[in-house]
């Protein structure tokens, strides 16, 4: 609500401006608009990344200001995955342990039930052959959905995806977006995707597009 | 959940640690190289000194009292044809001491010292033939005595049993005098008309002042022999802790008023100034080694932290917090201290042992447990420390920074 936020600390450069939104749980959205036009920081903000230098961001009841820089790791842990255009898998783990990772921040060591919803999750990606490969030893691809797999670990309730198609080709592309769809569907998760692809942000179920640190428009697919 | 996130903390740690294996190889090899040169340098000096102080106090007295007047020495002398009787006060002989026994007795009962001798020493000359020699006269129970210089068990001729008032002389003496046990000879001292003694052992004390000037007997015979009465000259005193020995002596200087207590570091200041330079040196280099140890480590550690800015990045994105992230790189340091000292207490160990057989020293190296763990300890926190700076460099990343700039 309100949200606005500068950058810099001596040249303030403003890059949202009083943005207000809403997002209903299970909603599938996208975010669309030119570069700079602060759909990243958006995102961010949003994603408990980085904290808005006005205007408070409340998620499920939690005001995202109240909370520590601890807290913030806490919360982002438990309630948000992330998606980004690059699948930042730990090369040093396999990939059914990279898929794990979110949880054994903080568990240390994953239980049968955190094993076996990783499996799964690999299962539904389509991994499974490749669990214990090395993180690096598997296509951009198969990156990318191990990355998807890892995201969903500790049952988000939101799901933040910063271009998660940027890298892929069309095949690739389709085939993960109609996943994200998927578990958007069966999960109830929430979805936010910032894409350049207006096509797919078409088939989402809300469209945002921003100009100049602001909503310009808000089309409900529904 | 701190619990079990350090359990994450620690498998990152090792991944890390794994993932380049050379780097922490020669990391860790480089801690081992610093750490087994300490560990060697200072066997080396600490057996070189404790050698070097065995041989010093080993086989003597570590605190000796004495009066601390001179006596004064009475003496006929001819002035103008005239037999006169003088004093001379320049005469070094120490006046004698009454009340040894009482002095001796509480001495004893010190739980730190060892022995205390009582002893009656005296000048004189022995001839045999053509050959006199000066000699020194020690008067001391020599069971007692065996405590502090194992007289019979340094016995080159005679026998172990000796008989009372046995008289017995050092090896160089006796080769100068070609003297052998059950040959006589004649002691003279001053005042007293001249007395053959027959020579019951010969002892073989490894220091050659000794060896050459020395005649031993019984106390009471001795005192007897140098008109002494019933009292010594000196009380001689070893302790248990050689190290304390200047300590002990200043206390008990305190409660013998009028007595002189001179402890072997005393009589040793220069050999004690020495051992104390060759400490600062050993200590200087030890410091320099750890400062390459440290610098090693945080150099890696830094090198490190920046190949993995990335994935730190994502880590924090996923929620890792601050505190762990540092803690992952406090623990490589520690892992990589831990491994790098052990390794280098055991090559350490390892060039000790070669040293000895190779360098053929009449001296063991000595490997105290206190030092070596100060070694191990030291180096271990000091791998830590180093870690610190990269650590709390990594844990500052923005994750945002990292996803944008891909």
């Amino acid at each position: 609500m309100g949200i606005t936020r500068d950058f810099g600390d001596k040249v303030k450069t403003r890059v949202l401006f009083g943005v207000d939104l809403e997002i209903r749980r299970g909603e599938f959205t996208s975010l669309i608009g030119a570069s700079g036009s602060g759909k990243s920081t958006l995102l961010n903000i949003i994603g408990a990344l980085d904290r808005p230098t006005e205007g408070k961001v409340i998620i499920d009841g939690t005001d995202l200001g109240t909370l520590d820089d601890d807290g913030l790791a806490l919360f982002r842990n438990q309630t948000m995955g992330f998606i980004f255009q690059s699948h930042f898998l730990l090369p040093q783990f396999t990939v059914l342990e990279n898929v794990m990772i979110p949880y054994l921040i903080y568990a240390g060591r994953a239980t049968p039930t955190v094993k076996k919803r990783a499996l799964d999750l690999l299962e539904r990606v389509g991994l499974s052959h490749r669990r214990d490969y090395r993180a690096n030893a598997i296509s951009g691809g198969e990156q990318q959905r191990a990355a998807i797999a890892r995201a969903l670990i500790n049952q988000p309730r939101m799901i933040l995806a910063d271009e998660p198609t940027g890298n892929l080709d069309t095949s690739n592309t389709e085939n993960v977006f109609a996943m994200l769809r998927e578990i958007n569907q069966e999960f109830k998760t929430s979805f936010i995707m910032v894409t350049h692809d207006r096509v797919l942000a078409e088939r989402t179920d809300r469209l945002l597009i921003m100009r100049d640190g602001q909503i310009v428009e808000d089309i409900c697919h529904i | 959940m701190r619990k079990n996130s350090i359990r994450f903390e620690f498998s990152l740690a090792s991944r890390f640690l794994t993932e380049n294996r050379m780097q922490t190889f020669l990391i860790i090899l480089g801690i081992a190289i610093g750490v087994s040169v300490m560990v060697f340098l200072s066997a080396l000096i600490d057996g070189l000194q404790a050698n070097l102080i065995e041989k010093t106090v080993g086989r003597s007295p570590h605190i000796v009292i004495s009066s601390d007047e001179n006596a004064a020495a009475e003496a006929v002398k001819s002035l103008n044809g005239n037999p006169v009787l003088v004093l001379d006060a320049t005469r070094k002989t120490m006046r004698p001491m009454v009340e040894w026994r009482n002095i001796t007795a509480g001495l004893t009962a010190d739980q730190r010292i060892k022995t205390a001798l009582p002893v009656v020493e005296g000048s004189g000359l022995i001839e045999r033939g053509q050959i006199s020699r000066a000699i020194l006269l020690k008067g001391f129970d020599l069971n007692q005595a065996d405590r502090i210089y194992n007289l019979t068990g340094s016995l080159v001729a005679g026998s172990p049993n000796l008989p009372d008032g046995a008289v017995l002389i050092g090896k160089d003496l006796a080769a100068d005098l070609g003297v052998s046990v059950g040959e006589p000879i004649t002691l003279e001292l001053s005042g007293r008309d001249s007395l053959p003694v027959v020579v019951d052992g010969i002892f073989d004390l490894g220091v050659s002042a000794i060896n050459q000037r020395w005649m031993v007997m019984d106390q009471r015979r001795a005192a007897a022999l140098l008109g002494m009465g019933d009292r010594v000259n000196t009380i001689e005193v070893q302790v248990h802790d050689v190290l304390q020995a200047d300590a002990l002596a200043a206390e008990w200087s305190q409660r013998l008023p009028g007595l002189a207590v001179e402890s072997w570091q005393e009589s040793n200041a220069s050999l004690l100034a020495g051992l104390r330079s060759q400490s600062s040196s050993s200590y200087t280099i030890q410091f320099f080694v750890m400062l390459a140890v440290i610098l090693g480590v945080a150099s890696v550690l830094a090198i490190s932290a920046v190949q993995k800015s990335k994935q730190i990045g994502i880590l924090k994105a996923m929620g890792i917090r601050t505190g762990s992230v540092s803690r992952v790189f406090m623990i490589q340091g520690l892992v990589l201290g831990t491994l790098g000292t052990l390794s280098g207490l055991g090559l350490g160990l390892l060039m000790s042992k070669a040293f000895i057989v190779l360098a053929k020293q009449d001296y063991t190296l000595l490997l105290k447990p206190m030092t070596t763990a100060i070694i191990v300890l030291s180096t271990i926190v000091a791998a830590v420390l180093a870690a610190y700076l990269p650590a709390r460099q990594v844990s500052q990343i923005d994750p945002i920074e990292v996803i944008r700039n891909n």
